[in-house]
């Protein structure tokens, strides 16, 4: 997506035509003086030198361990050098199995193994499942422009049907991620021709709620769930998700209901037990936050949203988290925090008070992910940070897409 | 049959389908691994995960999927030559030597790590001059190494990755080389926003015009008509550029050490009227016969202007003098080179009489009309 940003920061969107610039006569423009924004060029070596500042104080070196002391429980599947995969089919089941880790246990190391496994298979070898799959760690690492031409090369050039419907969902997904609903809206026409179905339902029906016609959609899915009783569980989880997600942005009770049979369907989805948790949290119900997060404290998202609920509480364990988080938010830092900034902006704001470093964060995060809950969090950061400008820029974008959502916090007047 | 087909479909993407559901923000962070390297001490520090270390070597000796201290005690050997092997520290006499000084267990954001102490010996007992690093790519190519450089002067952190394995130590003179680069850098966009900043470069066209007339009006408006030479020309000329660069370095610093800042809207909107203003003044002086003053004056408001490019540049940047000394000092080159072009140019069209009495009108009604179209635009998006 190309995006430039002039200096009062509106917002040009490639896709959606519509720039809130005065546009001039195109002869005069070649004489406008030249742009004057070089940040990007130099953005490295101010990294360089921001980082001078971060202290990096190991822990001690402990000589004097236990012999029978338990120190890791290795995860199945990627201890010992495997033998290289001989087929197409042999290497997609294996990066398959590598991202359903990866997202089953939120754990980005696997998606390390499911790049390497591609670096090394021949380009000529490649199969459109394989495109596919490696689209679906481009997404992953929030590589979303090579994401969006491996699945768009599938999607006009293969001949299996199964390969087409796959990529369709999967780009329709990545657009409704960005916020792009038109590409969005194309791909979920396309699977509701060749694979009609809950699935396809809740693809149209997540584009309506975020384009203007929450109710309808809700109304129109849930007609259709209850009908399709017989629906395999990935069907199902589709659906339920979908509503939970248009139930909360409609403000229903019946969210927190959807998400607990997506729960119950998939306790290790961890995006919707993320979601859960958020709705329970602004509902002002910690103690259900802490509950549900038991388990879950390696993850972020959940982590983050469990720190905020012990501060509400009080909870005794409230400082051991936080020096947790602070300390894995730090060597994120360190490294580059490019898939942490949603987690590092909610930090920052609601458990370090931070409101200029949120700001930050959520309004980089906000130029790749537009889903209600990060443009929640950069209005929500924006608001205490007291930046009108960003808040307009958020809301002229709400009111193009007719996006309302009552997660988001009251305009003000 | 169509109905056979579709759930026949969705039995076998079942597990594949729901990849293409939104996940959740990443959890615990990617592989790392953490180097410490102490110039002072001539020490360095590896730290690596034992999860990372299980890809590589066989440390589940009994097979029960967990790893326990004698099961790492016994890796040590294995472990000690991994490092070896993968990292390097040299200068110029050639490899460093490490040499084990302390061994044993450590703990980062995501659990247990193996961490070895070494002492480096180069063949020169000189400290090394590059760290090179090459664990786990291979296995994980999203796996990275955060280096952290102690020297006499301060400490600094880096990452390594598969693409820049290798790491410069710039002994000593890391801070220095800081400062010259950040210097380089700012001298190098001061320069480049000069010349692509075209309100500037026809403010100053505008400003040079005078000085490349071979008549001097203020005499000739006293009835002698006098022919000035290239001496004359060029003392003007000097006057009026020193009038501008002294100005605009004055509110350059101004603004850039936030003393005093102005609504960019508004400054650029009275840049563009000075071009006019300027351009106007060659004909019918308004505002004087002195060209020295008119660009001391609205220099003061280029400056302004300067500042707003700068302090997009700097957010961030400690070392803020050292930025606005570079890009001041870009600017000013930028310029010297636009006279050094522009100047000879003007002054032999100057010998032809159609330069006076073409020319130059031509050149500062299209420069006033561009600029007046500028006021115009910039003013209404205020």
């Amino acid at each position: 997506m190309t995006r430039t940003t002039n200096g009062r920061s509106t917002t040009c969107f490639e896709s959606s035509g519509l720039c809130r610039q005065p546009v001039s006569e195109p002869g005069l423009t070649a004489l406008h003086p030249a742009p004057r924004r070089r940040v990007f060029s130099i953005a490295v070596l101010m990294t360089a030198l921001a980082m001078e500042s971060v202290m990096a104080a190991p822990a001690a070196i402990e000589t004097d361990f236990d012999d029978q002391e338990i120190l890791i429980t290795l995860p199945s599947g990627a201890q010992t050098p495997d033998n290289p995969p001989q087929t197409a089919r042999d290497a997609a089941d294996r990066v398959q199995a590598y991202l359903t880790e990866a997202r089953s246990l939120g754990d980005p190391r696997y998606l390390g193994y499911a790049q390497a496994l591609l670096n090394s298979w021949p380009q000529e070898r490649m199969t459109d499942r394989l495109h596919i799959l490696s689209a679906t760690l481009d997404q992953s690492l929030h590589r979303f422009d090579a994401a969006r031409q491996q699945l768009t090369q599938v999607i006009q050039q293969s001949d299996d049907r199964s390969q087409t419907v796959q990529a369709s969902l999967t780009l329709a997904n990545l657009e409704l991620v960005q916020g792009r609903y038109t590409p969005a809206l194309d791909q979920c026409n396309q699977l509701a021709t060749v694979f009609p179905g809950l699935i396809a339902g809740s693809c149209l029906a997540q584009v309506e709620a975020r384009t203007g016609n929450p109710q309808t959609a809700y109304d129109t899915l849930l007609t259709l769930t209850n009908r399709a009783s017989g629906a395999d569980t990935t069907s199902l989880l589709w659906a339920e998700g979908t509503l939970a997600d248009i139930a909360a942005q409609l403000g229903l009770v019946a969210a927190e209901q959807h998400w607990r049979r997506v729960l119950v369907l998939a306790p290790d989805d961890l995006y919707s037990r993320a979601q859960l948790a958020d709705w329970l949290l602004n509902k002002g119900d910690p103690e259900a936050v802490i509950a549900l997060t038991e388990q879950y404290e390696q993850v972020d998202s959940l982590a983050v949203i469990r720190a905020i609920a012990m501060k509400q509480l009080d909870h005794a364990d409230a400082d051991r988290l936080t020096a947790m988080l602070d300390e894995r938010f730090a060597e994120a830092r360190w490294r580059g925090n490019l898939l942490h900034q949603r987690d590092l902006a909610r930090y920052a704001l609601d458990v370090e008070g931070d409101n200029q470093t949120a700001l930050s964060y959520a309004r980089e995060n906000w130029q790749d992910q537009r889903e209600p809950l990060d443009t929640r969090l950069l209005l929500r950061a924006a608001e205490a940070a007291g930046d009108d400008a960003a808040i307009t820029e958020v809301r002229a974008w709400l009111q193009r897409h007719n996006q309302t959502d009552a997660r988001y916090p009251e305009t003000r007047s | 049959m169509r109905q056979r087909s579709l759930s026949g479909l969705t039995f076998s993407l079942a597990l594949l389908l729901s990849l293409a559901l939104p996940s959740a923000g990443w959890a615990h962070k990617a592989s790392d691994s953490f180097i410490y390297l102490d110039q002072t001490q001539s020490q360095v520090r590896i730290d690596l995960a034992l999860r990372d270390l299980a890809l590589l070597l066989p440390l589940d000796g009994n097979g029960d999927g967990q790893l326990n201290g004698a099961e790492v005690r016994s890796a040590r050997a294995d472990i000690t030559r991994l490092v070896e092997q993968g990292l390097t520290l040299s200068n110029s006499a050639g490899r460093c030597q490490l040499v084990g000084q302390q061994w044993g267990l450590s703990r980062h954001s995501d659990g247990p790590y193996a961490a070895g102490r070494y002492q480096v010996a180069c063949p020169d007992n000189l400290p090394p001059a590059t760290l090179e690093y090459s664990l786990l790519f291979d296995r994980d190519p999203l796996h990275r190494s955060l280096v952290s450089i102690t020297d006499s002067q301060d400490e600094r952190l880096g990452v390594l990755g598969p693409d820049d394995r290798t790491l410069a130590l710039e002994n000593s003179g890391s801070v220095a080389g800081n400062v010259l680069q950040l210097f380089v850098t700012f001298l190098y966009e001061g320069v480049i926003h000069l010349l692509i900043g075209l309100d500037h470069i026809l403010f100053l066209l505008v400003l040079m015009l005078p000085a490349t007339l071979p008549l001097n009006r203020r005499q000739s408006a006293g009835g002698m008509v006098e022919k000035r030479g290239l001496k004359a020309r060029l003392l003007e000329l000097v006057g009026i550029v020193t009038a501008f660069t002294v100005a605009h370095s004055i509110t350059l610093a101004l603004a850039a050490l936030n003393i005093v800042t102005l609504p960019i809207a508004w400054v650029e909107t009275v840049i563009a009227l000075s071009i006019a203003i300027a351009a106007l003044n060659v004909v019918w002086p308004i505002l004087g016969r002195k060209t020295w003053k008119l660009a001391f004056g609205f220099g003061l408001i280029h400056g302004f202007g300067f500042a707003s490019v700068l302090g997009d540049l700097t957010s961030g940047v400690s070392q803020l003098a050292v930025a606005l000394a570079g890009f001041n000092l870009g600017v000013e080159l930028g310029q010297l080179g636009l006279l050094l072009v522009l100047f000879p140019a003007l002054y032999l069209f100057s010998r032809f009489r159609l330069y006076e009495r073409a020319a130059v009108p031509a050149i500062l009604l299209a420069v006033g009309g561009l600029s007046l179209y500028w006021v115009a635009e910039r003013a209404a998006s205020i």
